[in-house]
């Protein structure tokens, strides 16, 4: 497990409701391209070399394609660059089409690492406290999946060895499709009412039942946290009144470099950086552990001999 | 209780959509008319599943079928993924609300969105398919008296869905693309996922007619097996 997964929930979900947040909504290429640069190398962190090559197969196209969509299809803005089929392909356009897939890319690679660390149970624990039936369901729904396949595979093997499967004709198997996922509801819903009378009388429904959670709130989570609200305080302070707006149209307008402005991009800055320096510095500490470790090792080796 | 229950809900929206329009135009002028609808959204559903959670009449037998029911719509679009715009998740949402009603129904096709981006990959268009599905249940429990007995209605709901839902989430493609909803372009997009939305409404009218009879038919007779 990474560091940056152990931190508690609460703080996570609050990181990355804001890094997406801003990096979604602001118009600033600035703060755009931060988040990219700490979006690709925390998400670089989490993934094995094959999954890297992967992504880098699949991330890199679609920025090309998105960012070469927009001037084909836009024909604002002012600075022409040359001529296509009579259409002007602008300068404008093409930066704002850049802009675009910055945008895009850095948000799909939160999203991407959003899921790695927050997993299916980190959710359902922040929401079972204010939505406690929601979360009982969604994680109920989770374990009904895979049960749920393997039911409709046994069923449809059983309806094979009794030969109701014939394979030549569509219909026909269409036919049998529909009576084994008809045979796999009754079954599963006859399931649902024995659990439901099984969580009853383990006393679900009664005041005072308690939830196990594997989650503390630590000292180190507070620190975190208030890092974390300083930070976006300072960010938002920034950005509220439209000082970091930017236009691509009719001409690319000047980029702010105000004293406000340039204390929101390095407070974002800082911001999105965190989780992959968080995992910088944990590596650091681990090699070092174990340097001392070995270290210790070989001494007591030598004091033996 | 009830009274106090709408009032709740009322506020929430009637409060919360001021305060993300504020908060769009303050904090992320020129991308304003994204934030704002992706927290409307957001917003929306909060009634229901407010209105959910307080009532008393889900116990746990109601708790447990919906889980069923979402598990088996997002094994049906985990199935089919590899077919360009055929899931049979909408057809399930629509029979579920039929005989579970309308507050079943809007439960089971939100938990399916959220449940399923867990392994189709969460993102902003979370919420959007979120409302859009639950509406989805929602409203078809609203009329599920017509639903039940007239199949013609029933198909005609089906593939009336398919084609809202590609028109909401194109609306919100444009929003996010754009900045801003621009008319011009809101076509353009209709367009090009024509074949998309076309596939959809269709195959959600073929799952309606295989689909209809053996689940209806079981969720039917645990209703009634079990007084839910």
């Amino acid at each position: 497990m990474k560091a940056f997964a152990k931190i508690h929930p609460f703080v996570l979900m609050i990181y990355f409701l804001t890094i997406v947040t801003v990096s979604m909504f602001v118009s600033n290429p600035v703060i755009k391209l931060l988040s990219l640069a700490g979006a690709f190398l925390f998400s670089f962190m989490l993934t094995d070399k094959k999954e890297k090559l992967e992504d880098i197969k699949f991330y890199l196209p679609l920025a090309l394609l998105i960012a070469v969509t927009n001037p084909l299809f836009s024909h604002n803005g002012e600075t022409p660059l040359f001529f296509m089929n009579g259409n002007a392909v602008t300068l404008e356009a093409v930066f704002y089409g850049i802009d675009i897939s910055v945008m895009i890319i850095s948000v799909m690679l939160w999203f991407k690492s959003c899921n790695i660390i927050m997993s299916s149970d980190k959710l359902i624990y922040l929401f079972g406290r204010i939505m406690p039936k929601t979360a009982l369901i969604i994680s109920m729904a989770i374990r009904f999946i895979p049960m749920l396949k393997r039911r409709i595979n046994e069923v449809s093997r059983a309806q094979k060895t009794m030969g109701l499967y014939s394979v030549q004709s569509y219909t026909d198997r269409l036919h049998s499709l529909v009576r084994v996922i008809s045979a796999v509801i009754g079954w599963s819903l006859e399931g649902a009412v024995e659990t439901s009378r099984s969580m009853k009388s383990r006393g679900y429904a009664l005041k005072g039942h308690t939830c196990y959670s594997d989650y503390k709130f630590t000292g180190k989570d507070t620190a975190i946290l208030s890092v974390f609200i300083s930070l976006t305080a300072l960010a938002f302070w920034g950005t509220s009144g439209g000082c970091l707006r930017f236009y691509f149209y009719p001409v690319i307008s000047e980029l702010n470099t105000d004293f406000r402005a340039v204390v929101t991009y390095s407070a974002f800055g800082v911001l999105a950086f965190f989780p992959f320096l968080f995992e910088v510095e944990e590596n650091i500490r681990w090699t070092y552990y174990r340097s001392k470790i070995s270290a210790l090792r070989t001494q007591e080796q030598k004091s033996r001999l | 209780m009830k009274n106090k229950k709408n009032l709740i809900s009322a506020l929430i929206l009637l409060g919360g959509i001021p305060v993300i329009m504020a908060v769009g135009f303050l904090l992320f002028g020129g991308k304003q008319y994204a934030f704002i609808s992706a927290g409307v959204a957001v917003l929306s559903c909060v009634p229901f599943f407010m209105s959910f959670e307080r009532n008393s009449d889900n116990n746990s037998v109601k708790l447990v079928i919906i889980a069923v029911m979402t598990a088996l719509s997002v094994t049906g679009r985990v199935l089919f993924s590899m077919l360009y715009g055929i899931k049979p998740v909408t057809a399930i949402i629509i029979i579920t609300a039929i005989y579970l009603g309308s507050e079943t129904g809007f439960m089971v096709g939100s938990v399916t969105a959220l449940v399923s981006n867990f392994f189709f990959g969460q993102g902003i268009w979370t919420p959007f398919q979120m409302f859009t599905w639950g509406l989805i249940g929602f409203i078809a429990g609203i009329i599920s008296e017509k639903l039940k007995h007239n199949r013609l209605i029933l198909y005609a709901y089906g593939a009336l869905s398919g084609i809202a839902y590609s028109l909401i989430i194109d609306i919100w493609s444009v929003l996010w693309n754009y900045g801003e909803f621009d008319a011009s372009k809101y076509p353009v997009l209709i367009s090009s996922s024509l074949v998309f939305t076309l596939i959809y409404a269709v195959s959600n009218v073929i799952f309606l007619m295989l689909l209809a009879k053996p689940i209806g038919s079981k969720l039917e007779r645990i209703t009634i097996k079990y007084g839910i």
